[in-house]
């Protein structure tokens, strides 16, 4: 089909089912089915229990659909790849690694030589403002810094997606702000497709091209909001605050009716 | 901070209070016009300390914890073991012997017969020269040091030439020795500690069961000849098990003196070191050449080297006749070969006991009886010679024996 | 904490000692700290005719560490299988819990029956009281190590023996270092039990028994002492390397 070249992440009629050992069995999501395209930034939106992550989890080959499949790049997806990129909440660093040996890791595992690992960990150290801190330890960096860690580390094996889990859900409020501001230069000036997973509709309504949003027990897709205002972003605009009111509402609205 | 510091100093004073209180006599018992004295049963390392801190009133023991006692003025000895009650039952009664696998014998008949001409050889040389014997004994136990009970220190020098000339080396197994021997394997059915082939077996078959003398008939032909015959050599080693007691001094010199023996005799067993202090390895020579290593195992006590020969784990043992007796008794296809010692044991007293004779001691006895406090004696393990002979011997005085 | 202050306990215990020493007043209940502290001033010399305190505790050090080194060897490799493959673990596990109480000491006669006399058996009997300490932390390590890790393992394509190498063994590194200090410790308190063993005729653990066996009790506790003095010093080396190279276990996240 035409234009399918340019899908790189496609979502077809997924659902999750979890056998549980003492109830019946719990259906995370239900008949899902969206497309993204290459160089989108995508947030995926909702309450807690809403599947999320493991529709996320499932894009990155964690675990499997029950039921439909995921195309990345018009390959199906098997397992965990570096094409692939993922960054958690908690514990995204190994601390027995400097800086410098974190962003190396998905290059050192394809087997690239010290020296290219050196110049392309160097760029993206760079890149996400850590200049200087090569050599210090996660365990030496704040909570913000070790994301940024985590952004380079991403970035530095040239994946196809970008796939972040609520990645700012433990630092403060400042600190959050900041590395939204930040993630959307670095996105900026390296274009990657990101699929980033929150349950704020603030962050949401900051960072995406598109908000999907779903709904809780079963995860079904709820609603698509396209975010059309140009960056960055004016968190007081008006159409700000508009588009947040109404995703808001209908968030509020999903988890009533639960 | 200071006042849980004097809490816990105080707490730690009341306890060792506690346990310094603890260190007392036996509780009281009423009189009976019966006199009673106690046999307990203790570790022959802790006798001295128990004796002097008044927790037993004399020991039982083998040689040389009788010199010490003696020597460091911790007690007194009321008799050596061979003039116990009844008179004359005890005289050259056994002790130690030398004992092999019966597979080692077979194997090896030449080798052993020389090891049992340089036992014999030593033995001669221990009753002949007790100062050397004391020196080198002292050596090999205790690296020639002190022997601190408390605050008392005595020589170990000095208590091994005060055991050595109690000890008789006899390597004959006379008549004597053999009836002494019967006499202890009566002893032990009356107590139910033979249970297995010497249960009810007769004197004769006693014999053949216990004894291989044949060795130690060739051996003596051997010396008498002034000419030991050469074994053939062997490429494995052997191991020869031995006590840490002075009753082993025969095996001391002939390793530690080896170049006498070797002049003299044309047999010795040479140490792979000229250290001082107990020997692990040697090498038996005989007629100038190596036969085979030796390999020297200090045990613990005369049930462990049953246990070890048992295992192969040694060949040889120069231990006491009790354990190797109830070894045979069990079953092991083992042979005493000759008696390597006699004797050696005795009865010891607190210093400040009002005894120096058997006599003096038996009276003691009926009078802590009467105020109803017994003597509490300790002995070496249930069954041993130590333990039949000072019961015997109470019993002859008309003392009612308890265990406690 | 300032180094002084944690002399005080021992330097208590010491006037404790000293005070009920003199209260008691017979030196076969208690010695004097003075009758020991003169054996321990002259550790290089001979001691019941068995070498000296430096000779016996050298030749004691070396068969623990030939004993834990082989003990090391074998546990950190099976417990690192045992931990990463749940129906291993399930398997070996009852198996594991049955030896683990036995007291090395009650490995003796076995040591002697299967060994014989000999450096073997001392070395067995050390070998076995440390391998299940190292083991069992070996196990709870790796099986501790977190998914999260693991997951962005997979992620960058490290897989098999990649994971192994690169993430599980360096985060369940604490872990094992833990398992080989209390190992350390245990395969130490062995050497009395090991040295038991017959035709042993050297070593701090022999030297107590055998002044135990002519009622020698200074002797007895100097080396005691050492042996203590021994475990401390090994074990604040093990906490030594753990604080410098395993430092990063402070981060939480």
């Amino acid at each position: 089909m035409a234009g399918d070249e340019q899908m790189t992440v496609v979502i077809q009629n997924v659902g999750k089912i979890f056998e549980t050992r003492t109830r019946d069995p719990v259906i995370a999501l239900d008949d899902i089915s969206f497309e993204i395209q290459k160089g989108e930034f995508i947030a995926i939106l909702g309450p807690s229990g809403c599947g999320k992550t493991t529709l996320l989890r499932m894009i990155a080959g964690l675990d499997t659909p029950t039921t439909g499949s995921i195309l990345v790049e018009g390959k199906p997806v098997t397992g965990p790849d570096p094409r692939l990129a993922m960054i958690f909440q908690e514990y995204s660093l190994y601390p027995w690694r400097t800086v410098r040996a974190n962003v190396a890791f998905g290059l050192q595992m394809r087997g690239m030589e010290k020296e290219e690992r050196n110049r392309i960990t160097d760029r993206f150290i760079r890149l996400v403002g850590l200049d200087g801190f090569a050599d210090s330890y996660p365990y030496e960096l704040s909570g913000g810094m070790r994301q940024r860690v985590a952004v380079a580390r991403a970035l530095a094996t040239d994946p196809a997606v970008l796939l972040m889990d609520e990645p700012f859900g433990a630092l403060d409020a400042q600190t959050r702000n900041r590395m939204q501001k930040e993630l959307l230069e670095i996105w900026e000036s390296a274009r990657k497709t990101v699929v980033f997973v929150t349950h704020s509709v603030d962050e949401a309504v900051y960072l995406a091209d598109r908000i999907i949003v779903l709904s809780p027990r079963p995860g079904r897709l709820s609603a698509i909001y396209d975010v059309s205002f140009s960056r960055p972003r004016d968190r007081t605009s008006v159409e700000f605050a508009s588009l947040r009111r109404d995703v808001l509402e209908l968030i509020d609205h999903l988890e009533e009716s639960q | 901070m200071k006042q849980i510091m004097l809490v816990s100093l105080a707490v730690l004073l009341g306890l060792t209070l506690l346990v310094a209180g603890c260190v007392d006599e036996a509780p009281v018992q009423p009189p009976n016009g019966v006199t009673d004295v106690g046999i307990m049963y203790t570790a022959t390392g802790q006798m001295p300390v128990l004796l002097s801190t008044g927790q037993i009133d004399g020991y039982m023991v083998w040689q040389p914890f009788v010199s010490v006692a003696e020597v460091s003025g911790i007690g007194t000895v009321v008799s050596y073991s061979q003039d116990l009650p009844p008179a004359g039952t005890w005289t050259d009664h056994t002790c130690d012997a030398l004992s092999a696998r019966e597979d080692f014998i077979a194997a090896n008949p030449d080798l052993v017969n020389a090891i049992a001409a340089l036992l014999i050889l030593s033995g001669d040389y221990v009753q002949e020269n007790p100062d050397r014997a004391a020196e080198v004994s002292a050596d090999w136990l205790f690296g020639g040091g002190d022997m601190t009970f408390g605050d008392v220190r005595v020589s170990s020098k000095d208590v091994l030439a005060h055991s050595i000339p109690t000890i008789r080396f006899s390597t004959e197994p006379s008549e004597e020795w053999l009836q002494s021997n019967d006499r202890f394997i009566e002893a032990l059915r009356d107590i139910g500690y033979l249970t297995g082939g010497l249960k009810d077996a007769s004197p004769a078959e006693v014999r053949d069961s216990l004894y291989d003398f044949s060795h130690y008939e060739a051996a003596v032909a051997m010396v008498e000849a002034g000419e030991i015959v050469t074994p053939p050599k062997r490429t494995r080693p052997m191991s020869l098990g031995y006590l840490p007691s002075d009753h082993d001094a025969p095996l001391f010199v002939a390793i530690k003196d080896w170049e006498y023996f070797n002049d003299t005799f044309g047999i010795a067993l040479k140490p792979r070191t000229t250290a001082p202090g107990k020997v692990d390895v040697a090498d038996l020579i005989v007629n100038g050449e190596t036969i085979t290593e030796v390999r020297l195992v200090q045990g613990e006590g005369g049930a462990q080297l049953m246990t070890l020969m048992g295992t192969d784990a040694i060949q040889m043992s120069y231990a006491g006749t009790p354990p190797t007796i109830s070894a045979v008794d069990r079953g092991m296809a083992i042979k005493i070969l000759l008696p390597t010692q006699n004797e050696g044991s005795g009865l010891v007293v607190a210093a400040s006991a009002p005894v120096d004779d058997w006599n003096s001691f038996i009276a003691w006895a009926d009078a802590r009886s009467a105020e109803g406090r017994p003597l509490r004696i300790a002995a070496p393990i249930r069954g041993s010679i130590q333990d039949v002979q000072i019961k015997y011997a109470l019993q002859d005085s008309g003392v009612v024996v308890k265990e406690v | 904490m300032r180094w002084y202050l944690k002399l005080l306990p021992p330097l208590f215990l010491l006037l404790i000692w000293e005070v009920a020493s003199i209260l008691i007043n017979n030196p076969f209940i208690l010695p004097t700290p003075a009758s020991v502290i003169s054996v321990l001033m002259t550790p290089s010399a001979d001691i019941l005719g068995s070498g000296s305190i430096i000779d016996n505790a050298l030749l004691s050090i070396w068969r623990v560490i030939l004993g834990f080194g082989l003990a090391v060897l074998c546990a950190v490799p099976a417990g690192i299988i045992i931990g990463r493959y749940r129906t291993i673990d399930e398997l070996l596990n009852p198996l594991i819990q049955l030896l683990r109480p036995i007291p090395p000491l009650a490995w003796v006669p076995l040591a002697l029956a299967w060994f014989k006399i000999g450096l073997a058996s001392i070395v067995f009997i050390i070998f076995i009281g440390s391998f299940f300490p190292v083991l069992i932390n070996t196990i709870d390590g790796v099986r501790r190590v977190n998914r999260t890790w693991i997951e962005t393992a997979l992620i960058y394509g490290a897989k098999g023996w990649k994971l192994l190498v690169y993430v599980i063994i360096p985060a369940a590194a604490p872990a094992v270092w833990t398992g080989l200090r209390v190992g350390f410790g245990v395969a130490w308190m062995c050497v009395v039990a090991a040295e038991m063993l017959p035709g042993t005729t050297s070593g701090l653990g022999y030297l107590i028994m055998y002044s135990y066996n002519w009622g020698q009790v200074p002797v007895i506790i100097a080396g005691m002492i050492v042996i203590g003095i021994i475990g401390i010093g090994a074990d604040l080396l093990f906490r030594g390397v753990e604080k410098r190279k395993f430092q990063w276990q402070e981060m939480n996240r």
